[in-house]
């Protein structure tokens, strides 16, 4: 990241900050997709994101710390975006399904309908733990500085989290059932 | 049933999948949006400020100015050039000599005397006028024109104190928590509007409104608090928002440092363009700060 770049965009130069933009948005597009599930509320998500990041940008007090920055934004993006999702989810419910198991649990069909389900079921707060982590592969550290909580509290996060999708994984074992909506 | 070394490869195969690339119709909205979007101001001055580099940093800072000047010879640098011309190492090297630099000027520190507070240009893409303050003591931050003070460089709990000018047309939110969904569709334009909305915005323990006059200019002042158990996460983008300006309704542009802040307005129209004058300060804040915030209102001068 270039703090040059960043200290002209907080200056207001629209170009420098053109250049941020592009720099971030795939990245940015990614995290907010993964976090969201779902590639329209991530559209938004990254588009709210980045105006924000303009909008704000004078108020960074160290350039250095863009990135940390940047992506706590994203993630507040995320929050807001999520609040629109609770309102358009449909209400679900578990069906029995035919489908068969397969048994190695190396990223099947069934573990993914398994870990979307189980990952759908986390708060935004612990999504974002979970993908800045194993998706960007912060560490836990970096991933407290970055949602502006401290690291206990991001290492709980993941724990419950990961619990979570085992125990979503876990249900493999049981007969599996099929989400439809109602 | 499934190990965490497992768990954690399936989850990480898992995330690996999906969308990877941001559309470019995304990225060009957003870039349409900039050239309209205004910039918010800073209530606290930045790190580009040397009072507010660490010492571990000082100190190195002064280790580098040391070697340099050792190793290049000279016994006084006038401006710092730690990325200047590198040195042959198989020149014998001088036996460092302690430099004396002067103590530097911390950027945004102001002078006491008059201090142009706002010059007339466009502050969060609102018209502002030219108005002078008097600086009446040592520690106050600020920038020319920028239309903030701050008193030893914090503005934040328990002991921060500083100043922000607004002009013109301000939206004041219904709640300041809930500020994206209670904006106004209008908004307040007079000194009686404003006050009104003012008086009437959600947990803000508004007082009395009082005549004042700045600067020969009538009109009402006012002292709102933000409450000791805000809980600024709860609230809208982490947001305790006062007002928003006109063209940006997703932005409050008068958000708030922390719970406790105690805001004394000063709202006055100045030949049919409201000034509101927001000195913050907490319980915790010394006396004396809140009384030179006093006078630097009273210091007030308008027009050119």
């Amino acid at each position: 990241m270039d703090t040059d770049l960043v200290t002209r965009a907080q200056r207001g130069d629209e170009e420098a900050f053109a250049s941020l933009a592009v720099a971030a948005g795939d990245r940015f597009h990614a995290v907010a997709h993964r976090i969201l599930r779902d590639v329209d509320l991530a559209e938004d998500a990254t588009q709210q994101a980045l105006l924000s990041i303009w909008r704000d940008l004078p108020q960074l007090r160290d350039p250095a710390r863009f990135d940390a920055w940047s992506y706590r934004l994203l993630v507040r993006a995320c929050y807001a975006q999520g609040r629109r999702e609770r309102h358009w989810t449909p209400h679900l419910r578990l069906l029995p399904s035919q489908e068969p198991m397969q048994a190695d649990g190396s990223g099947t069909v069934i573990d993914r309908d398994q870990l979307e389900r189980g990952f759908r079921r986390l708060s935004i707060d612990h999504r974002a733990v979970v993908v800045l982590h194993h998706y960007l592969d912060w560490p836990l550290d970096r991933v407290a500085d970055a949602l502006g909580i401290p690291a206990g509290t991001a290492r709980s996060r993941l724990h419950h989290a990961m619990r979570g999708l085992r125990a979503a994984l876990d249900a493999d074992a049981r007969p599996p059932a099929r989400e439809v909506a109602q | 049933m499934s190990s965490d070394p497992e768990t954690t490869r399936i989850v990480r195969s898992w995330l690996d999948e999906g969308v990877t690339e941001l559309p470019d119709r995304v990225l060009d909205a957003v870039l349409d949006q900039v050239p309209a979007t205004a910039q918010r101001r800073v209530t606290w001055w930045p790190a580009r400020r040397l009072s507010t580099m660490n010492t571990t940093l000082k100190v190195g800072l002064a280790a580098v100015l040391v070697a340099v000047a050792a190793l290049i010879g000279i016994n006084y640098l006038g401006t710092s050039n730690v990325g200047g011309p590198g040195v042959d190492s198989s020149t014998p090297t001088p036996e460092p000599t302690p430099v004396t630099t002067p103590a530097p000027t911390p950027v945004g520190l102001l002078p006491e005397g008059p201090h142009l507070l706002t010059d007339g240009e466009a502050l969060d893409g609102m018209p502002t006028l030219p108005m002078t303050v008097t600086i009446p003591a040592p520690d106050w931050y600020g920038e020319p024109g920028d239309g903030i003070l701050v008193k030893n460089d914090v503005s934040d709990a328990p002991d921060g104190a500083g100043m922000i000018v607004f002009f013109g047309d301000l939206y004041v939110y219904g709640d300041p928590c809930d500020w994206a969904t209670t904006r106004p569709e209008a908004p307040a334009s007079t000194v009686d509007e404003l006050v009104a909305a003012l008086t009437a915005q959600a947990s803000r323990d508004a007082t009395e409104p009082v005549d004042v006059t700045v600067d020969g200019y009538a009109g009402k002042s006012i002292t709102l608090h933000v409450p000791d158990d805000a809980v600024f996460n709860e609230c809208d983008s982490d947001t305790f928002g006062s007002w928003g300006v006109p063209g940006d309704d997703v932005t409050p542009f008068r958000y708030h440092q922390d719970p406790g802040q105690i805001d004394k307005l000063w709202i006055v129209d100045v030949d049919g363009m409201v000034a509101v004058i927001d000195t913050a300060y907490y319980e915790g804040t010394p006396q004396s700060a809140v009384d030179e915030l006093e006078a630097i209102v009273d210091s007030t001068t308008f027009g050119e």
